[in-house]
């Protein structure tokens, strides 16, 4: 049995081509590999870290942009503990269609799921979609807020390592009590996360994100 | 040499006594001087023989060195003449080569002059293998040498460079010939001709070239082939049974046709052209092969309304007000325009054949290319390259993004079609009399298996594992909240006394039928969702069982990572069983509240009214009549009974163990508002004994944990008197008597409920 005392889920969605695969590869791998083909249906890695003195086993699961493959992807929204919606800020249509990925969530997803926007490639210097109109459609829609670039590996890790943070306090608040006797090695089930509300507190949930990332 | 000064020491040589002791000391080393002259001496014959030997066996060691001397002489002289004939051998060698190289020119130029000869003969004889044989002799030498060759011996013997001219003509004519011979062949489509100018290909240095053209030439054969057979099957499968499968059949015998194409070439491709060419063959196929589905899928879509049913599916799920998780759709009505779930199933499998004859055929091509180019002698780069090339072809083609639209329309249709036949399942639940469970939990595990198993046959692991995913949904969402609504509302106590309720269930039940009262169709409703509930988790170990070791069973080779994958999704199917267990939970408290508080509680209550402080004469006339225990045992009794048949082995336990909870609760309470005396304890200990094994017997496992506290209150009220107490106080566990529940203070509290205890004896107990 590994050691972890949480399991969690963690998704990116978002059109083809923003970089999701280059995000998950450079935090699980610490590889930038260029010329990736795209994603074919699902694909997933694993990575462990330590948030707090806890061991947490982060499942990450990659998922291809090209609307051929939204069926298979689909069906991954409802166990998700953190959805990342990844948008390419050197591209404007990546940034429209985020109503549309956001129609899916709402439709797929539990409700409660943690939602965090990403605007990746800051190290292109076509830059399309300024900071200001990310972090302000971020709070719009109740989604944290980040900029990354996978290739400079800049923000990457605190992008899932504040995730990570925030999904164990989520899950502590929920069972204060069951912690102990879940001591053992085991996933904190979705429904037990989100069946309860508010803990994403409506007005904060921008905040602690985005303004570092200013 | 003895050094005196040594020998006598610091002795003081002064003194008589001290000279005494000098001279001892002087006479003792001399002895010791003395004895060693005298082993030294002794050993010297035998030094002396030894130095004899010596002496005689040196005048043999010169004859020996001299031996020496004279071996060392006639090596190195051996060694000289050695290395002057090797340097000979070498140089001959050296000539050797160069006369055969000589002689292979000699032989190339008389090659040359005959194949120059002969090509020109055998191009205007037509006997193109002939021609061919020389072109590719030519081709065999080493063209820049041969040029060399020309140069060096030009003036003097012309006809060389002529030869090599009217070779280079011959090739460029005959490759002309070979290509417009080909071409013609492939016009009059002359197979035979087709195949005898394919192999001539090589032998004109055209390997590339021979590929694509032939290449094409099958592609063209194949497309006739296809369209015809499109057609065909078209108009044979509406009239024939297979119809349901046409286009799957027609898809199975186009890829087969590839298939059979490739594998017939190989041996031709492989003998004539050598190993490493197949890749190139693939490559044009593969482009044939991606236009042929095309038409085929244009023509399944058309025919079979995909996108008119995709829509309409897209449309009755966003009429729903979207797919929201837990909402619950009404199976029957709305005004959208629905399909029945019936109606796509066949279509569905049609799909899962289609996509999988794809994998298979993908599987075919790679393994037969990777073999062929692992076989080659390419160098590991360019091997690399063209592996890599090959994966690339297979997973960019067409045929492959077909198949990935394909799949996504299964999935879609494959989701609607399970969760509309669970929803249907759930809208036409039947309860069958004598049973615990109804029709949906077999119908909606057989739906979901079904889907599931219909998904391993795509052989596509992503499909797999969206399906699993989406019964996962599927189980979380609809089953659980069809499962959960009847239970939410409560068991409902009725208006007319609950022991007739409880008959009047038993009664519908034995006769099946349910028309009887709304409040008892809610009853039955309740207990069976409940059963329902209870039953599903051990239906879902099972089918997480079962699905995980067919889904292994069917793909032998999986990656790790796929393994993986379908570890998680699997996983998520198993969750489903907290869920599950969850909802029994939930019912049983609402049986709880609903029904076991309000029916026991004045039953146990009745307790209030008994006399505990009984005469020998009550006490007899209490125990000729009905005691209470009597009188709570029946009651119990009948309320069990009324749910043993009707529950689930698990849930009537369940049942029992909330029950016995209740019991001693209730009891205990009502024990503390009366009091005793010694016979009123007397009876009170019996009667919590006959409850206790009524309770015990009641179920298959022991209630004697939760009758603990309620036993041992009922021993202190049965003690003769309180000092009796130290016999029975036991605070910790051991093997006679578990431990006491009851903490010292409620001991106290308790004794003091008999009327005959003096509280000062109470108070002055040690416990």
């Amino acid at each position: 049995m590994e050691d972890y005392k949480f399991l969690f889920k963690v998704v990116l969605v978002g059109n083809a081509g923003v970089g999701k695969t280059c995000l998950v590869r450079r935090f699980t791998q610490g590889l930038f590999p260029p010329g990736q083909g795209a994603t074919i249906g699902v694909d997933f890695m694993i990575k462990t870290v330590e948030v707090e003195g806890e061991k947490i086993k982060l499942q990450i699961w990659d998922t291809a942009g090209q609307e051929r493959f939204r069926s298979i992807t689909q069906s991954y929204y409802r166990s998700a503990h953190a959805l990342i919606l990844v948008y390419d800020i050197s591209c404007q249509p990546t940034f429209d269609c985020l109503p549309d990925w956001l129609r899916e969530i709402q439709e797929y997803a539990n409700s409660k799921v943690l939602k965090i926007l990403v605007g990746n490639k800051t190290d292109r210097d076509d830059r399309e979609i300024p900071t200001q109109i990310g972090e302000e459609f971020a709070k719009q829609h109740d989604m944290y807020f980040l900029e990354t670039s996978a290739k400079e590996a800049e923000n990457v890790e605190r992008l899932f390592y504040e995730i990570a943070a925030e999904l164990i306090e989520q899950a502590r608040s929920k069972e204060p009590i069951s912690q102990h006797s879940r001591s053992t090695a085991d996933s904190i089930g979705l429904s037990s996360l989100g069946s309860k509300a508010n803990y994403l507190s409506q007005s904060g949930c921008c905040s602690s994100l985005s303004s570092h990332s200013t | 040499m003895l050094d005196l000064r040594s020998v006598i020491g610091d002795e003081d040589i002064s003194s008589a006594e001290g000279i005494e002791r000098a001279c001892a000391t002087i006479t003792q080393k001399e002895k010791e001087v003395n004895e060693r002259l005298e082993a030294i001496l002794s050993r010297q014959c035998q030094i002396e023989s030894k130095l004899s030997g010596i002496s005689r066996s040196m005048s043999t060691l010169h004859s020996v060195e001299n031996d020496t001397k004279s071996l060392a002489d006639r090596i190195s002289q051996t060694a000289a003449l050695a290395e002057s004939v090797s340097a000979k051998v070498r140089r001959l060698d050296e000539a050797r080569s160069r006369v055969s190289e000589c002689q292979q020119r000699v032989h190339d130029l008389i090659d040359l002059q005959l194949c120059s000869q002969g090509v020109m003969t055998a191009i205007r004889e037509e006997d193109y293998e002939k021609g061919a044989a020389h072109v590719s002799r030519y081709l065999s030498m080493d063209q820049n040498l041969l040029q060399r060759t020309a140069d060096d011996v030009t003036g003097s013997v012309t006809s060389v460079s002529k030869a090599l001219q009217t070779l280079e003509e011959a090739t460029t004519k005959m490759r002309e010939i070979i290509s417009q011979k080909f071409d013609e062949a492939v016009r009059k489509d002359d197979l035979a001709s087709v195949e005898r100018f394919f192999k001539i290909f090589p032998l004109l240095g055209m390997h590339k070239d021979g590929i694509a053209k032939f290449s094409s030439y099958i592609c063209q054969k194949l497309e006739v082939k296809a369209q015809k057979e499109l057609r065909t099957s078209m108009d044979v499968a509406k009239a024939e049974k297979r119809m349901a499968v046409a286009f799957a059949d027609t898809l199975t015998s186009l890829l087969e046709n590839f298939a059979r194409v490739f594998k017939v070439n190989q041996p031709i491709i492989e003998s004539c052209y050598g190993t490493g060419y197949l890749l190139n063959m693939y490559e044009i196929l593969q482009v044939e092969c991606d236009k042929e589905v095309r038409n085929l899928i244009l023509e399944f879509n058309k025919n079979r309304q995909i996108a008119k049913r995709v829509a309409q599916i897209n449309e009755y799920m966003k009429s729903d007000g979207g797919v929201t998780l837990g909402h619950f759709r009404k199976p029957s009505g709305g005004s959208v325009d629905k399909l029945n779930p019936k109606d796509i199933d066949s279509l569905i499998g049609e799909i899962t054949i289609m996509h999988s004859r794809a994998e298979l055929y993908f599987r075919f091509m790679k393994r037969r290319v990777v073999a062929d180019l692992e076989g080659s002698s390419l160098e590991d780069e360019d091997k690399k390259a063209k592996l890599s090339r090959s994966e690339n072809i297979i997973t960019k083609c067409d045929l492959s993004r077909q198949m990935q639209e394909l799949l996504g329309t299964y999935l879609l249709l494959e989701r609607y079609f399970m969760e509309e036949s669970v929803l249907k399942a759930i809208a036409l639940d039947t309860f069958e009399q004598g049973q615990q469970c109804s029709s949906m939990v077999d119908d909606v595990f057989f739906i979901i298996r079904k889907s599931i198993r219909r998904s391993t046959s795509t052989q596509s692991m992503n499909g797999i594992c969206a399906v699993i995913n989406n019964a996962a949904s599927c189980f979380e969402g609809d089953f659980i909240n069809a499962l959960k609504g009847p239970l939410k509302n409560g068991y409902p106590s009725g208006y007319i006394d609950l022991a007739q309720a409880y008959n009047a269930i038993q009664s519908s039940i034995q006769q099946g039928k349910l028309q009887t009262s709304d409040a008892e169709q809610a009853r039955t409703n309740f207990i069976v969702q409940l059963n329902n509930a209870d039953m599903s988790t051990e239906f879902i170990e099972t089918l997480w069982a079962t699905m995980s070791e067919e889904i292994r069973g069917a793909f032998a080779n999986m990656t790790q990572r796929e393994s993986e994958i379908l570890e998680s999704c699997m996983s998520g199917l198993k969750g489903v069983k907290d869920s599950l267990k969850a909802v029994v939970d939930f019912g049983m408290q609402q049986l709880k509240s609903s029904a076991i508080k309000p029916r026991l509680n004045p039953w146990v209550d009745q307790f209030l009214t008994y006399n505990h402080r009984l005469t020998e004469e009550e006490l007899a006339a209490y125990e000729a009549g009905e005691t209470f225990a009597q009188f709570l045992i029946v009651q119990i009794d009948g309320l069990l009974n009324s749910f043993k048949s009707v529950l689930s082995p698990r849930n009537y336990d369940a049942l029992v163990s909330i029950l016995a909870t209740e019991v001693t609760s209730r009891l205990e309470r009502a024990i503390k508002k009366s009091t005793f005396n010694r016979l009123g304890g007397l009876v009170l200990d019996q009667e919590v004994r006959a409850l206790g094994t009524y309770l015990t017997g009641a179920t298959s496992w022991s209630v004697r944990d939760k009758m603990a506290r309620l036993t041992q209150i009922a021993t202190l009220l049965n003690l003769e008197k309180v000092s009796e107490l130290s016999e029975y106080w036991n605070p910790n566990e051991n093997n006679d008597m578990p431990a006491w529940r009851i903490t010292p203070n409620e001991v106290r509290s308790i004794l003091i409920l008999r009327e005959d205890f003096r509280i000062e004896d109470i108070k002055r107990v040690k416990i």
